[in-house]
């Protein structure tokens, strides 16, 4: 899987998980307890495209996350969905343009 | 709260500002025709649903921002760090200027955490619509409606006299579209709703502009519902959308 090889040599990504839209673990680099985490993210990212189906807004591209001192993001890939987690959190931008780009890439 | 919230959906590309607390109950909403309170009501405990889960991976979260399509979710947590509390909901199209929108995001944030320290945090009050008042916003009989959504009243003879404004003012400034009556304001809004399944946040700019065809002259009533239906119809090219959005409209 090359989307979370690409960003996992990035230094301010501390973990990503590869999951499917079901929740179901298909990759996990440096993360801990990937298969909760895969099933976290696959509600997470169901239940906003839900909301985004009552609001008229289209298909879901990514969901990201901030706290004080960590961030994380849900990328939409497909069949799949691409987590990364990062700190500090103001680097968070750099990697979902990564993420966006590495996931068009593949799509293209 | 509900001037912070105004002060958010006067910024252009957002057509709803939302707070719900930690029960997904909604506080207070301001928002555009399309995204009436009943709709504000269901969604508050969708979004609820999603910070509580991004919760069991961050606990101490602070923003949640979703990239659609066609628009963006902006969540901001009203509570401290950790805490449980209200959450300000900001849904806009994809004209949306992204800077901007962060500093008045976070300016309202301040506001809001203040208006919200002078009342009790599970406190549901009443939201109102930009596009009609309070207690008389359109109902919609396909959604199930929030304990603090108000039904359309039997007796709308105030309205129906003078004609009311549907819709306040339009995201790009088009003119204001009269209606008849309340159900007329009903019906339209659920024109958009239905409408936006299929053609995303512009449903409501062909929705004023259909009605502006059929109804050019006089405030829109149920008269010209089936003219407005197939008008909308034409918009979308899908034929299997084109037959479930005519057969959702079907009865005005």
């Amino acid at each position: 899987m090359l989307v979370p090889q690409l960003i996992a040599k990035l230094p301010e990504v501390k973990g990503a998980v590869v999951s499917d839209r079901a929740g179901g673990v298909i990759d996990v680099v440096r993360q801990k307890d990937g298969e909760s985490v895969a099933a976290v993210i696959g509600f997470l990212s169901s239940t906003v495209s839900e909301a985004g189906d009552h609001l008229g807004l289209g298909a879901l591209h990514m969901v990201s996350f901030t706290g004080p001192a960590r961030g994380g993001v849900v990328a939409v890939a497909g069949a799949q969905l691409v987590a990364a987690f990062v700190e500090p959190p103001g680097s968070l931008a750099s990697v979902e343009k990564l993420l966006a780009a590495a996931i068009a890439r593949k799509e293209a | 709260m509900e001037g912070i919230l105004q002060g958010l959906l006067d910024l252009s590309g957002v057509g709803a500002a939302i707070v719900f607390d930690a029960t997904g109950q909604l506080v207070d909403y301001r928002g555009r025709a399309i995204y009436d309170r009943p709709l504000c009501e269901q969604v508050s405990g969708t979004l609820n649903r999603a910070v509580d889960t991004v919760r069991l991976q961050q606990e101490d979260w602070e923003s949640i921002t979703a990239q659609f399509a066609d628009g963006k979710l902006l969540l901001q947590n009203l509570a401290a760090p950790g805490a449980r509390g209200h959450v300000l909901a900001v849904i806009a199209d994809a004209t949306l200027n992204a800077s901007f929108a962060t500093v008045a995001i976070r300016v309202a944030t301040n506001k809001l955490r203040r208006a919200i320290e002078g009342r009790p945090a599970d406190s549901a009050v009443a939201g109102s619509a930009a596009e009609v008042p309070a207690g008389r916003q359109p109902g919609n009989g396909s959604r199930a409606a929030g304990s603090g959504s108000q039904p359309l009243p039997s007796d709308s003879a105030a309205l129906a006299s003078s004609g009311v404004s549907w819709s306040k003012s339009s995201a790009v400034g088009l003119s204001r579209v009269a209606v008849a009556n309340p159900a007329s304001a009903a019906f339209l809004s659920r024109c958009a709703k239905q409408l936006a399944r299929h053609v995303g946040p512009i449903a409501k700019i062909y929705v004023e502009e259909a009605v502006r065809r059929v109804s050019p002259d006089a405030p829109f009533s149920l008269a010209v519902a089936t003219q407005l239906v197939d008008e909308l119809a034409s918009q979308v090219e899908d034929s299997a959308d084109r037959a479930e959005l005519l057969k959702a409209l079907e009865n005005p």
